[in-house]
């Protein structure tokens, strides 16, 4: 069943009792929260996604919940729990569902070393993925955003996922996490996107959430070949600018953005190598998301 | 140098480099890749006078003052690992 089979009532009911099963991908999260944001926010982000049985198989078991202490009342806090330890420091409980997305990021990115974990957004058009790793601000989420409402596939915002065997991007579909401006620059360039409420003063600024397209969802278990990696640079009023990046540099960016290379030793080395090898590099300089997408349009045209 | 500890690759003349000794990546620019490849086909500790010398056979050596750029290079090799001090 996939989560929207589930009313807003039993959502909240499970959440707060024996947790929800949420499958992103290829992992599964046991979530638990008696909080009414987080349950709100599962349930407008994660409508489409599928919710296993109450018995199955978790890979992580994480809670959001406020401390038993008296900020529960006085400017009320709440924790990130994995496996009942809590590894963050409270935010306040405005930031719940925003704090659950990072808590879940940071479990990825802990623990899933059966892939090499590039931080970067990935989106598919005709079996072929589009890689924008980036620094915090570079406007990789924007960019995300921007082509998968225009028909790109998301395979992620944040984590890529590349099977060590394969090199492939395996796809884990998630909310988009914007951050200040690109809120409202997403706003009007995708009227019809899913955007949660923003939530202000976060240690990123404001940041809101746009869903995932269903049928990126659906078709989460279809993997994309590497084939373009961009660095993206977001600047006002710039003309769309793509110009070539050597491979070698690509590479070590690449390499210098991935959360568990280390992990992997010459494996991942060689797994870069590969994926390097089959891609074309660039970076890319854009002031306007329209001329970013007739861009990243064309090249998906030509390849 | 321990030949197994280093796995390489090169796209248009730029070169990355794993060090499995140190666990690092480091990106060579066309001399500094031309200098590792000829060190690494070497099967003994060559001088700097025979890497020169060896670039030229493999026409990678384009500089007015060989022997400074290549001691500069094998010093950085050396700083990162990728020599040991017994080569020079």
């Amino acid at each position: 069943m996939i989560l929207a089979d589930l009313s807003s009532r039993d959502l909240t009911r499970t959440l707060a009792d024996g947790g929800l099963r949420l499958r992103t991908g290829p992992v599964v999260s046991r979530i638990r929260s008696g909080l009414p944001g987080v349950a709100h926010g599962i349930g407008l982000h994660y409508a489409d996604h599928t919710v296993e049985g109450a018995d199955g198989f978790a890979d992580f078991d994480v809670r959001i919940a406020p401390p038993r202490s008296t900020r529960r009342w006085i400017r009320p806090q709440v924790y990130f729990y994995f496996e009942g330890a809590s590894p963050f420091l409270p935010l306040p409980a405005n930031q719940a569902f925003a704090m659950l997305e990072w808590g879940l990021n940071w479990c990825v990115s802990k623990h899933c070393h059966q892939y090499l974990i590039v931080h970067s957004a990935a989106v598919e058009r005709g079996g072929s993925a589009l890689l924008f790793p980036g620094e915090p601000g570079a406007g990789k989420s924007t960019l995300c955003a921007g082509l998968v409402s225009r028909g790109w596939r998301l395979l992620s915002d944040e984590l890529t996922l590349l099977d060590l065997a394969t090199g492939a991007v395996v796809a884990m579909p998630r909310p988009i996490s914007l951050k200040n401006e690109s809120i409202g620059a997403i706003g009007r360039f995708a009227p019809r996107a899913t955007l949660g409420p923003p939530v202000h003063d976060t240690v990123k600024g404001s940041v809101a959430h746009m869903k995932a397209p269903a049928d990126s969802v659906r078709r989460a278990s279809e993997v994309a070949r590497p084939r373009w990696v961009v660095l993206p640079h977001f600047e006002r009023g710039a003309a769309p600018h793509l110009a070539p990046l050597s491979r070698a540099r690509a590479f070590m960016h690449l390499a210098d953005h991935a959360f568990n290379y280390d992990v992997h030793g010459r494996r991942g080395f060689e797994l870069l190598a590969e994926v390097i090898s089959g891609t074309d590099c660039f970076e890319f300089r854009y002031g306007a998301l329209e001329d970013a997408v007739a861009v990243f349009d064309d090249l998906a045209r030509r390849a | 140098m321990d030949h197994d500890a280093i796995v390489w690759r090169e796209w248009d003349g730029e070169f990355v480099v794993r060090n499995e000794r140190t666990g690092s990546t480091h990106l060579l620019g066309p001399l500094a890749g031309a200098v590792l490849q000829v060190i690494l086909g070497a099967d003994r500790t060559l001088s700097s006078a025979e890497i020169i010398s060896g670039l030229r056979d493999q026409a990678a050596l384009d500089t007015a003052d060989p022997e400074t750029e290549i001691e500069a290079v094998l010093s950085e090799f050396q700083r990162l690992g990728l020599v040991d001090s017994e080569r020079r």
